[in-house]
């Protein structure tokens, strides 16, 4: 006697067992709930059948194993089939992402649903509007456990394009709060990038990330400028700034010579003295705005200090630059 | 094969190790042996969904470690024979829905058992020769077209199921297991490049869609696939990547998978590999790496966790291994990174 077995509303349901393989590689020891859910999960999806009680059985495997992609898309199918408001979907997925921070089926299931009733909601502006805010609550509430979850991260993109939040406001200021909060977060300085450089209203379609698009305005390339800038005076050696404030300058066509002044605040050699560096990064930007003036020695200098004192682990790579340059010289 | 953790874990210190650094070689054998022994234990149906990727991460380990023996090789082909589908697409267990890297997975096992003819005799799907062929039914071909309706004819990329959840690992995949078979002509290959191009950021990497965040796994999905492709030219800026790729190491010597994330063995295989296509491995400190993997075996049990004084599991045992074999170290057969 089981959870199916013997209850009424299943009365009509006869199990398919699993067909064991041959071999001892195949057989494996369930528990008996789960052996017997999904007897019944095979037998209604035999039967096509999409009813209501189909999504209490899909809920119970879910609960008993997450991670199995089968019984998603039945349940997902079964929504579609019943054409249901999708709002307890939502909630009830909200609370199964919670606890299952790496299970990926969840999202491809969530943006399924979304895709369903995006033609209906997109009609409504307010509607559409309210139901962005809330998709932004449930991920806030997912950083909230882990701020670089990359399933969210995606999920993020998908609704800032679904619901064109390129120029929204609420967008950005998440963004900073959650850089805010921790200035490392490479995840949130990934999804400010996308947000500002890829945002239909100023940029050149189909421009690339590495690109530059001579279509952005300077002053957006200024913004973003300053606000990496702050962030690097925050904290010297963090490699997302750094790497963020090469992006803006390469997106926006200038040289790295422009921000030699800025990056030498990091670092000070003076002459016979011994030198004080306070970002590996800022070194690294001054080497290459050198050697793109063609200052050379300079250049040769701070590459000589990044690999005997300041990034040994690599120093390969910073031998190897050397090498670039002397050819450069000759 | 089951994916349950443990028994072993892997040393705590560097200091309870052997004087000289030494990879457990028998103990690793026999620890993929018995994996899947333990069936009666509750995380072995709980990995269910991952049984064919369990039997590839175990025999190329063991392939990698010169023991290909010590699994059944017949027992093995039956078993991931078993899981196929009439569509001919694999899925991770018997009566599991097929799936693109289920079906990766069992190409990868079948071509390392040397099992291609007998997947063109007993394998399922449309084995329909092509028009104009001369050539007879073949199983081989009907995996092929199962790969090879997976793939957006309009954006290149590859969906793992019928529902279209899109990411540059199935493309990887796809097109590594199309290469198996021999049958790439069956998809649309600059489409697919130009996928990768788009996935490029910024900071030099790549990501699991156009604009996501570089992360090291998606970088050499993406580096894999375009060597299996020999597009190789596409990556417009190798010492970026380069930089990007470096930068994963850690004091310790252990890679991340991206900024200011905690080291793991796995990425030993991601980042090295990744490295080692675009010809810059020398950028890390191999040394500090190999000494960082073998810190994170359990000598005497055998297995490799994702660091040190976690339990083991065959999945980081493999990237484990691979990663030696990357850096070279002896008594191993040399991996190819793609």
């Amino acid at each position: 006697m089981g959870r199916y077995e013997g209850n009424p509303v299943w009365d009509d349901v006869v199990p398919i067992p699993q067909e064991e393989g041959e071999g001892a590689l195949a057989q494996i020891a369930y528990t008996d709930e789960y052996v017997e859910a999904m007897g019944y999960l095979r037998a209604v999806m035999a039967a096509k059948e999409h009813s209501p009680r189909v999504l209490d059985l899909t809920e119970h495997v879910i609960s008993l194993n997450a991670a199995h992609y089968t019984v998603w898309l039945y349940r997902a199918s079964t929504i579609l089939a019943l054409d249901i408001p999708i709002d307890k979907e939502l909630e009830w997925m909200n609370e199964v992402a919670l606890e299952n921070q790496k299970n990926y089926q969840i999202w491809t299931h969530r943006q399924t649903l979304i895709d369903h009733i995006f033609p209906t909601l997109s009609s409504d502006p307010a509607a559409a509007q309210a139901f962005a805010d809330a998709e932004s609550a449930f991920m806030a509430e997912m950083f909230e456990e882990d701020a670089k979850n990359y399933h969210v991260w995606g999920h993020r993109q998908y609704i800032v394009r679904k619901f064109n939040l390129f120029d929204s406001d609420a967008e950005l200021k998440s963004i900073e709060a959650l850089l805010h909060e921790d200035v490392r977060n490479n995840s949130a300085w990934s999804h400010r990038f996308f947000l500002v450089f890829s945002n239909p209203a100023y940029t050149t379609a189909g421009s690339r990330a590495t690109e530059h698009d001579p279509k952005i305005p300077d002053a957006m390339i200024d913004r973003e400028l300053a606000f990496a800038q702050a962030a690097a005076h925050e904290a010297p050696q963090n490699q997302s700034a750094w790497e963020y404030i090469r992006g803006v300058l390469r997106k926006g066509g200038r040289e790295l010579a422009t921000l030699e002044g800025f990056a030498g605040e990091f670092v000070r050699i003076p002459e016979g003295g011994e030198e004080d560096i306070r970002s590996s990064h800022a070194l690294d930007f001054l080497a290459d705005a050198w050697s793109e003036k063609g200052e050379l020695d300079k250049a040769d200098m701070a590459l000589r200090l990044l690999g005997e004192k300041y990034d040994r682990i690599r120093k390969n790579y910073w031998d190897w630059k050397r090498g670039l340059l002397r050819g450069a010289k000759v | 094969m089951s994916l349950v953790t443990g028994p072993g874990r892997a040393s705590i210190s560097a200091s309870s190790l052997p004087t000289e650094l030494q990879l457990s070689i028998a103990a690793h054998v026999k620890y993929i042996q018995t994996l899947d022994k333990r069936k009666d234990e509750l995380e072995y149906h709980l990995t269910e969904h991952l049984r064919i990727n369990g039997i590839y991460w175990g025999l190329c380990a063991l392939h990698l470690l010169g023991h290909p023996e010590a699994l059944d090789r017949d027992q093995v082909v039956d078993f991931v024979l078993s899981c196929q589908h009439e569509n001919g697409g694999f899925g991770a267990a018997p009566g599991h829905d097929a799936h693109l890297l289920y079906t990766v997975s069992a190409v990868q096992v079948l071509a390392l058992c040397d099992a291609m003819e007998t997947l063109d005799e007993r394998g399922k799907g449309d084995r329909s020769s092509l028009p104009g062929s001369t050539s007879s039914e073949s199983g081989i071909l009907g995996v092929g077209r199962y790969l090879a309706g997976l793939q957006n004819r309009r954006t290149g990329t590859f969906a793992g199921d019928e529902w279209g959840e899109e990411d540059t690992r199935f493309l990887y995949a796809g097109m590594l297991a199309l290469s198996l078979l021999n049958k790439l002509h069956l998809v649309d290959v600059d489409l697919a490049v130009d996928h990768i191009i788009s996935c490029a950021n910024f900071d030099g990497g790549y990501g699991a869609s156009p604009g996501a965040e570089s992360h090291a796994m998606q970088v050499l999905v993406c580096l894999a696939a375009l060597s299996v492709l020999g597009r190789l030219d596409a990556v417009s800026d190798k010492e970026k990547l380069g930089v990007w790729l470096s930068e994963r190491q850690v004091d310790g010597g252990g890679l991340n998978g991206r900024p200011e994330k905690l080291e793991d063995v796995c990425y030993s295989w991601w980042v090295a590999a990744s490295l080692s296509i675009i010809g810059k491995l020398h950028w890390i400190d191999e040394e500090k790496l190999t000494r960082y993997i073998l810190e994170c075996q359990d000598p005497e049990q055998g297995g490799i966790a994702d660091r040190p004084g976690d339990m083991v599991d065959v999945f980081h045992t493999h990237f484990g291994i691979a990663g030696l074999s990357l850096l070279g170290y002896p008594d191993l057969v040399q991996v190819d990174a793609a």
